[in-house]
């Protein structure tokens, strides 16, 4: 069951110097909305203040009736990492159950849950065994075995190669809409947020501010076809004019 | 001709081969053992020492037969010390690193304290101790223990922090308590520094243990060591040596077999 959250006027602060300043967001249950900005604009801050890994220096956050920190208590988050998150000693499988033993909780059988994720007859096999996309697989996997409501994402297909990313993307809008969630997901790319989010929360950094918040107007899942559909384009270049300036953007 | 008379090889090849096979592995056992006893026999042919300072090689061996039942005896002692010095270096070692790792403000309260005990000459040491408790194993114990417990505690530490941060995040968006993430990640990726911390604490426990009793016992190999200095038993000294020798090489073979047991990267 996907839950709704709540950032009221989360602002964070290091020292003397302002990371991130006030940002105020409502977000529906079982909606995508990704956090898009240039490297240190305060994207992942605000995942890490959500996930209760890190403490605002203003505001609050409320997941479903719970604060961050009660959510997280209640195991209610799954967090996917940009480096997998996945045990070197740790088998597929190994993995999936480890996140189910520690939470109490089994979401979803491991077995099936790998099957499903594209990973049959690779479930004996450790991190060094499986190619980046099937280990970044194997991660969220992990990470929503114990069926989470909410799903924090840090720029999970980063670290792959264009084409692997796009397929990854592609795969993951499918299987959300099997498994709704709420997901809050960091990235830089922008063609990626458009594609997989309901809707893109723009940041620009020093010190990390919404400079808007974009909706993309063709509900999820979407056809692997969107991506030459005009108003994919047009939300892009409107995203790419945000960020870099209308120069940029043409 | 048939298709196995086709491959069949000659039976002086498959000795040839049988033969090179064994050989490498051969000569790097025999190479070491060779260029050593060469080497002693140059000494005692070039120094001109008396035998009771060099004795033959042949009369050392002579002399592991003979006393086999003293030198059992004593080596049993300094066994007894060794481990059980290494076994309280290891509880204190790996105790004051997950204290550290779990009440970091203990850390400056009680890290100075352990680099001074670290940094004590072992004579001092050794003679606070005799005045101390006297002639007892504690005190041998306590010797091997101080000596071995700094890497132990300081690579335990290095371990410790050896976990990847995405798994910790892991862990506290699970909501795993201290004790869990410890037992589930830390401690395993804590595993291999605390491996190579018992190469260097476990053989180096031997020769402490010889060097204490050396100074105050009257028991274990350093006794033997002491009495045949004092009886000008050349032979029984050189034949504790390679016993020491041997049994430092058994610890760190065993520390490396154990160690790849334990260790996930395997």
């Amino acid at each position: 069951m996907a839950a709704p959250i709540l950032i009221r006027g989360v602002s964070r602060r290091f020292g003397n110097s302002l990371a991130l300043t006030p940002v105020s967001l409502e977000i529906q249950a079982g909606e995508f909305v990704a956090l898009i900005g240039p490297s240190g604009c305060g994207k992942t801050t605000l995942l890490r203040i959500v996930a209760d890994l890190e403490q605002p220096s203003t505001g609050e956050v409320r997941i479903g009736e719970e604060t961050a920190a009660g959510a997280r208590r209640k195991r209610m988050l799954g967090l996917v990492s940009q480096r997998p998150a996945v045990l070197p000693w740790n088998t597929a499988a190994a993995d999936v159950a480890f996140t189910q033993k520690v939470a109490g909780r089994v979401g979803y059988p491991a077995a099936g849950l790998l099957r499903e994720f594209g990973l049959g007859g690779h479930e004996g096999k450790r991190p060094g065994e499986l190619s980046g996309g099937m280990l970044q697989r194997v991660n969220i996997a992990s990470a929503i075995a114990h069926d989470p409501a909410v799903l924090l994402m840090d720029e999970p297909f980063s670290a792959l190669d264009e084409m692997k990313r796009e397929e990854l993307g592609g795969w993951f809008d499918r299987e959300l809409a099997r498994r709704p969630k709420t997901v809050l997901f960091v990235t830089h790319h922008i063609d990626e947020a458009v594609l997989l989010a309901d809707r893109l929360v723009v940041f620009s950094s020093s010190p990390g501010r919404v400079l808007d918040v974009v909706r993309v107007p063709v509900p999820r899942p979407r056809d692997p076809g969107f991506r030459r559909d005009p108003r994919f384009l047009e939300t892009a270049a409107h995203v790419r004019r945000l960020l870099f300036g209308a120069e940029a953007a043409a | 001709m048939s298709g196995a008379d086709a491959v069949r090889v000659p039976a002086e090849a498959r000795w040839a081969g049988v033969l090179r096979a064994m050989a490498g592995p051969l000569l790097r056992g025999l190479l070491p053992v060779g260029s050593i006893l060469g080497l002693w026999y140059l000494a005692i042919l070039t120094s001109g020492l008396p035998a009771f300072v060099i004795p033959r090689p042949e009369r050392v061996l002579e002399t592991l037969v003979e006393d086999r039942a003293f030198i059992a005896f004593h080596l049993l002692s300094t066994l007894e010390v060794a481990a059980l010095g290494l076994l309280v270096a290891n509880v204190a070692g790996v105790g004051l690193a997950v204290l550290f790792d779990s009440l970091p403000f203990t850390r400056p309260l009680l890290m100075p304290a352990a680099i001074t005990l670290r940094n004590v000459p072992y004579v001092a040491l050794v003679s606070v101790l005799m005045l101390a408790i006297g002639d007892t194993t504690g005190s041998k114990v306590a010797v091997v223990a101080l000596s071995g417990f700094f890497p132990v505690l300081v690579n335990t530490m290095q371990g410790l922090r050896a976990a990847d941060t995405v798994l910790l995040d892991r862990m506290r968006i699970l909501n795993a308590g201290w004790w869990e993430t410890f037992r589930l990640v830390r401690l395993p990726f804590a595993v291999p520094s605390i491996v190579a911390a018992q190469q260097i604490a476990g053989t180096s426990s031997i020769i402490v243990a010889i060097s204490a009793e050396w100074m105050i016992s009257s028991e274990g190999l350093g006794y033997v060591i002491n009495r045949a200095m004092q009886t000008y038993r050349g032979d029984q000294v050189y034949a504790v040596a390679l016993i020491a020798t041997g049994l430092s090489l058994v610890v760190y073979a065993l520390v490396q077999r154990l160690g790849r047991w334990f260790d996930w990267r395997r």
